[in-house]
């Protein structure tokens, strides 16, 4: 891995949005990941699939800033964004998820998306009143009605059911408008109905944004997927299309096999 | 707070500076009452000639603004501080010293107090902000400790027995002056004061920057993955909180016309934020009318009884048990459930 053919892959045009190059970290003697690396293409749709406990979760939080890597480089549009915080790289356009639902509990919904779309707005906003924040106020607004929540915006999060506690988590990782979105098993505990919705919307939102999903129904990382990176115990153990991923006797050994 | 939070956003297009004035939050509303109460009493004290409980009572305001200070931290960005009272102790340490030894200056010990709370605030902050949770609250307590301990052992800062002797003064707004001598002015200039931080700061804790101390409070965690370096806002909070708390402590000399290391100590930290959780935590009217009742209790029980910690300790572990939300929470709830429109957590 060098610097030249990093300036390669970033600056080919191939419009590579997000670059993760040898990223590794180690847990005391636990190598959770191990010199991962593989590129999103702008405006597509990007899986991380693998069995519990492969490091998919550790993944996202060294990409997105929530634990630095003991090595490796991650690249937003070509620039190093490596071991930034995370409220640096969501001001460089990388938003997230979360496995395990991680809202404002205690706030109502609408308010939950407010406050992840002020960073919409100028900083002196934070002093005026909140009304004067129109973008930030219509930005979750029109979320509230893209994830069925309207009529749930007054509701405090906390008394949300498990489905729409996961669709807000979405919703919230999106109010700042990112350029790329990382959705840890979004549909983690939904029924049959919202998962398929929540499949459509995740399609919807390729073109406008780049998407690194990590999931585990299949038939949704098959249907969604335009690139699949499979990792099992840290390591990377096949890319690809989802055809030819799954035609990985490697992928069907460590992953399938499991399943 | 949340009814606040639901108001404004529920219908954004129509928060318009007329509409606002009349769909004024519950807590605003009690704020006003307040402060008829308070004028009321004034001109009561006023008219039967009764100076000492118009200075008990501005001294119960006094202790308010360090109480609130205590809410902006504990209420609004789950902070518990322990040590408030080392900024409060440092206002009045610099007001008493700049009016005794510089000039006789309102407007200079008011400034000198409030750049000293904030030059200390921010490096307490910077202190205490290193750490979360408990430890939070033993740093404050610490610092506060180190403080209180210093000047109890500083020759030039009058050691145990304080400063004594600090000039009355007289107070020019203009065309207008008023004397600290005279207790209804007084206790009018600082019941002024005290609407003017509850209004700037319940303006704030609406704003954004309030309702991001508000994310931090309810999910720390969360904040920095939606843009905003946590870190930074609570500094910014700990820092206004000092400031506030060392304007407070600014006006205390010119009452008493003494400071001493006891204004440093535990004690005043703790007592504020009994303060505060008798009053109620995180609505700023909770913390005054909290300092308001306990002081009076103080005063009454103190008249026939040497033990009357004794007594605020039952009622702050009563309100604890059974008033979580504290006095003011606690009319709120009965309030929102009268007019059917408070949604408090369940
Ligand atoms: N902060 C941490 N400290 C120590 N070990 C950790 C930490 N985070 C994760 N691990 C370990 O790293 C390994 C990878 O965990 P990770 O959560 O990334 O897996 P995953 O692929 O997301 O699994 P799942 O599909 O169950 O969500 C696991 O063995 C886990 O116990
Ligand atoms: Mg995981």
């Amino acid at each position: 891995m060098t610097a030249a053919s990093f300036k390669t892959a970033a600056g080919a045009g191939s419009a590579c949005a997000l670059g993760v190059r040898d990223l590794s970290v180690n847990f005391g003697g636990l190598q959770a990941v191990a010199g991962v690396g593989f590129d999103a293409a702008a405006g597509r749709i990007t899986s991380v699939i693998g069995p519990n406990g492969a490091g998919k979760s550790t993944l996202f939080n060294l990409i997105s800033g929530a634990i630095r890597p003991t090595a490796g480089r991650v690249t937003l549009d070509g620039a190093d964004v490596t071991g930034q915080a995370p409220d640096r790289l969501l001001a460089a356009g990388l938003a997230r998820s979360f496995q395990i639902t991680n809202l404002f509990f205690e706030l109502p919904v609408l308010e939950n998306l407010r406050i992840a779309a002020q960073v919409l707005e100028r900083p002196w906003h934070a002093l005026h009143p909140v009304g004067h924040s129109r973008r930030a106020l219509t930005k979750a607004e029109a979320l509230l009605d893209r994830f069925g929540l309207s009529a749930k915006a007054r509701e405090l999060a906390g008394n949300l059911s498990h489905g729409e506690q996961r669709r807000l988590e979405i919703a919230v990782a999106l109010a700042a408008e990112p350029r790329v979105l990382l959705l840890d098993e979004p549909t983690q505990g939904m029924s049959h109905g919202d998962t398929a919705d929540t499949g459509a919307l995740i399609r919807s939102l390729a073109g406008e944004l780049t998407v690194l999903l990590i999931e585990h129904d299949i038939g949704l990382v098959m249907s969604l997927s335009d690139h699949v990176v499979v990792m099992a115990q840290g390591r990377k153990i096949a890319e690809g299309t989802p055809t030819a991923v799954r035609a990985d006797p490697a992928v069907q050994a460590a992953y399938f096999g499991h399943g | 707070m949340p009814e606040a939070t639901l108001r404004t956003l529920s219908d954004p297009g129509r928060a318009g500076p007329v509409s606002r004035l009349s769909r004024l939050a519950p807590v605003h509303w009690l704020a006003l009452a307040f402060l008829a109460v308070a004028l009321g009493f004034a001109a009561v004290a006023w008219a039967t000639g009764n100076g000492f409980y118009l200075r008990l009572a501005t001294e119960a305001l006094i202790f308010a603004g360090l109480a609130m200070s205590v809410d902006l931290l504990l209420g609004y960005t789950g902070l518990l501080s322990l040590g408030q009272a080392l900024y409060f102790g440092l206002g009045a340490y610099v007001s008493a010293l700049v009016l005794r030894d510089v000039a006789p200056s309102f407007w200079l010990a008011m400034a000198a107090a409030l750049l000293a709370g904030g030059v200390a605030g921010l490096i307490g902050g910077v202190i205490a902000n290193r750490v979360k949770g408990v430890y939070f609250a033993l740093i404050t307590f610490g610092l506060a400790q180190v403080a209180a301990k210093t000047v109890y052992n500083t020759r030039a800062l009058g050691a145990s027995d304080g400063l004594i002797g600090i000039p009355q003064i007289s107070i020019g707004f203009g065309p207008l002056s008023l004397d600290t001598a005279d207790p209804l002015s007084f206790f009018l200039l600082v019941l002024a004061l005290t609407v003017a931080a509850y209004a700037g700061l319940a303006y704030l804790m609406d704003a954004p920057f309030g309702r991001t101390l508000a994310a931090i409070r309810a999910n720390e965690k969360r904040v920095p993955f939606l843009g905003f370096n946590a870190w930074r806002y609570k500094l910014a909070v700990y820092v206004l909180a000092a400031c506030v708390a060392a304007l407070a402590g600014a006006l205390y000399p010119m009452l008493r016309g003494f400071v001493s290391p006891e204004l440093m100590f535990f004690e005043t930290s703790g007592n504020a934020v009994i303060t505060v959780i008798v009053g109620g935590v995180g609505t700023l009217v909770g913390p005054v009318v909290g300092s308001l009742l306990l002081t009076a209790l103080r005063s009454v029980v103190g008249s026939w009884t040497e033990h009357h910690l004794i007594v605020v300790g039952v009622i702050f572990m009563l309100s604890v048990i059974f008033l979580r939300k504290g006095l003011v929470g606690a009319l709120l709830a009965r309030l929102g459930r009268r007019t059917g429109q408070g949604r408090t957590t369940p």
